[in-house]
């Protein structure tokens, strides 16, 4: 299995970490394109308004295996809308799955 | 030519109701393929695709199932799996539409125009008919102008209202944005176009729309307003341009592919002062009404009131079996005990103040004596601090950003499902009192829970109701299609029709509106569009 994942897991690891060095709360230039966010800006100003807020059930710092993460992303859960690559980037989603798989839970979250 | 290009728009017409009656799901699956446009072959579909991915690159069109799955997700009423797209193409701009749309003329390939495709409880980015390529302008996401002084902004569709908050927010620029309540995922553009709704003063969101650059269902590139004008400085400061206003026909329609849109910003007033109503009893209803409309008419209360039931306050936060045990019906004595516990009551109005300290303190004892006479109970942050609800709505009515309402989609099973229905009628007591009555006569039939509210506009009231289904139980989401049908028709015929709908019955809808009516629309669909390549089917259009 290691070796099988070792050369994908690699540059997404890579990815996740280049992307948690940028600000937090990257800003949107006049006139450009919105830039890649770091999983942190994606959970902040998407997943975490209904995860840990009572509507979603509380995601960070349960193990959700990044491939889970992924594939719910991409077809919505239950209440859960989808979420299309033209929203999260395919790159954007690789480092958040990750990031997700890997978080702690916060003490200020709650639902269920 | 127009020949043929009829017999194709009678072939589509043909598709609605022939796939809809002979219950034909489009459950996309290897082995069973979404079907086509009516009269397109596989080789024009593939070569349709073929083209889009010369335009916008492989990595950027969507055909196989898994890769169209999150455009096939909906909360809406669909049992016969009938609003599923075939794929998506997303253009990163102008040029690029422009292309693929004289790539659809071409194969004559429809497109489904969606800018942040998060149209919720109405069908997301579903189509209106099968065979749809989704036209997903999330990349074109450049907010391109923010005048301060003008309070203006210049938008691309795929820009969020979370993207304009933190651009404000961050270039400190004192202007507000007005959302409607899921405004972190959702876009001004979309939410514009189908005539979506906020809760500041600015709330009516196409009123605040000034210009628009818009790709015609031939390629062509137009402006509307003053935006054809070479150096004029007025595209967002003057709406109405010169000769027939057209900017309206490009909302609710299928007309063009909106690319940029001009809009109004509300400069931060120095004081916002937040309101709730508790009124205790449902009966209450016409009451709230006839207390708020002359404050609404006058624009003492300057933005779009919620009028919230308690049973749609509950659904936000609660479970329905925390209120009554699964299978029960949604009593009202145990609505009034739950309300009453979470500092609820039956209605729950939210407005607010905004100006200065003088002209708040100068209004507010008006307002009060208004709405205290009508037997409500007036509460501000002092009283209502930490109060979920309170804090969801006043974040609303100051144009900020939260999810709190998907909640919702969370009352009744695990499922998630969804439909709006939205009959408008004026603003009188007397035909809210009656709306009531007959909504909840209706969804109580076939077991589902009166979860709805009141948007009192200007003049006029929109009644939002949000039927909640589980969509994992087959039977209840069959349930959910006939009493949404039956809604739409009853109401109709009392004279209250929606203001907008759903992908699954916007042919009904059209139908109420007329013959007349219906017919102007399509003449102007087949001028500009002969081969029927937008969006068919939007709002009942062919
Ligand atoms: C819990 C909940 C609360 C909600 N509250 C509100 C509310 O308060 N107010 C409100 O208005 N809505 C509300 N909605 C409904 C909906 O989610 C929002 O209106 C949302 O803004 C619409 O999605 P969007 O902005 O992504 O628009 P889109 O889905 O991108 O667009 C909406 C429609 O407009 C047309 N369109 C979009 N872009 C273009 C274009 N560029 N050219 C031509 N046609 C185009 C298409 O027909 C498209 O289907 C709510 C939904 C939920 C689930």
């Amino acid at each position: 299995m290691k070796r099988i994942f070792g050369p994908i897991l690699a540059p997404t690891l890579a990815v996740a970490a280049m992307a948690c060095a940028a600000p937090l709360l990257a800003s949107q230039k006049l006139g450009e394109t919105q830039e890649l966010r770091a999983p942190e800006a994606v959970y902040a100003k998407t997943c975490g308004y209904c995860h840990g807020r009572n509507v979603g059930p509380i995601i960070l710092g349960r193990a959700i295996p990044a491939d889970t993460v992924k594939y719910i992303v991409r077809h919505g859960q239950n209440g859960m809308p989808a979420f299309r690559p033209t929203e999260v980037k395919p790159s954007e989603l690789d480092a958040l799955a990750l990031w997700i798989e890997k978080s702690t839970a916060r003490s200020g979250e709650h639902g269920q | 030519m127009s020949e043929i290009n009829m017999d194709r728009r009678g072939l589509l017409g043909a598709g609605i109701i022939g796939a809809a009656s002979l219950g034909l799901g489009t459950g996309a699956s290897a082995k069973n393929p979404a079907p086509l446009a009516p009269g397109l072959t596989k080789a024009d579909f593939s070569g349709a695709m073929k083209a889009f991915r010369g335009v916008v690159g492989a990595e950027w069109v969507f055909g196989d199932e898994d890769a169209v799955a999150p455009y096939t997700k909906t909360y809406i009423p669909d049992p016969n799996g009938y609003h599923k797209p075939v794929g998506a193409v997303c253009p990163e701009s102008v040029e690029q539409v422009q292309e693929i749309v004289r790539i659809a003329n071409t194969y004559r390939q429809p497109l489904w125009t969606v800018s942040t495709g998060k149209n919720m409880g109405y069908g997301m980015t579903a189509p209106a008919t099968p065979g749809q390529v989704v036209l997903d302008l999330k990349r074109m996401n450049r907010i391109l102008e923010v005048d301060a002084d003008l309070g203006t902004c210049l938008l691309e569709p795929g820009v969020t209202y979370q993207q304009l908050k933190d651009y404000l927010v961050e270039n400190n620029i004192p202007l507000w944005i007005d959302v409607p309540t899921v405004g972190p995922i959702a876009s001004p553009v979309g939410n514009t176009l189908d005539r979506g709704v906020g809760y500041t003063p600015y709330g009516e969101h196409f009123m605040f729309q000034c210009g628009m650059e818009v790709v015609l269902p031939d390629g062509q590139l137009m402006r509307t307003g003053m935006g054809s004008i070479k150096g004029s400085t007025a595209w967002q400061a003057f709406k109405w341009g010169y000769g027939p206003y057209v900017d309206g026909l490009f909302t609710q329609s299928n007309y063009g592919v909106v690319t940029k849109m001009g809009l109004w910003l509300m400069p931060k007033p120095p004081v916002y002062k937040p309101f709730m109503v508790r009124h205790p009893n449902m009966e209450d209803t016409p009451k709230i009404i006839e207390a708020m409309r002359p404050l609404r008419v006058s624009s003492l209360v300057a933005n779009c009131n919620l009028m919230m039931s308690a049973s749609y306050q509950l659904a936000m936060f609660k479970r329905r079996n925390e209120i009554v045990p699964d299978g029960a019906p949604l009593d009202e004595v145990s609505l009034k005990k739950a309300a009453k516990a979470n500092g609820l009551g039956m209605w729950n109005t939210y407005f607010a103040l905004y100006g200065t300290e003088q002209t708040v303190a100068a209004i507010e004892p008006i307002i009060r004596a208004q709405l205290t006479a009508s037997g409500g109970e007036v509460m501000t942050a002092a009283e209502m601090e930490g109060n979920p609800w309170f804090h969801h709505h006043s974040t609303l009515m100051e144009g900020g950003l939260n999810l709190d309402e998907i909640g919702l989609l969370r009352w009744r099973g695990a499922g998630g499902g969804l439909a709006w229905f939205a009959p408008v009628a004026a603003a009188r007591g007397i035909e809210a009192e009656r709306q009531t009555a007959l909504a909840k006569e209706i969804v109580e039939k076939y077991g589902f829970d009166y979860t709805a509210a009141y948007a009192i506009g200007w003049r006029d009231l929109h009644h939002i109701l949000a039927l909640l289904f589980d969509k994992s139980d087959a039977e209840e989401h069959r349930k959910a299609d006939a009493c949404y049908r039956e809604l739409v028709t009853r109401f109709g015929a009392q004279g209250w029709a929606s203001y907008r709908t759903g992908v699954n019955s916007m042919e009904l809808v059209a139908q109420q509106y007329g013959s007349v009516n219906r017919e102007f629309n399509a003449k102007i669909k087949h001028a500009l569009d002969p081969n029927g390549i937008l969006a068919p089917g939007k709002s009942g259009i062919m």
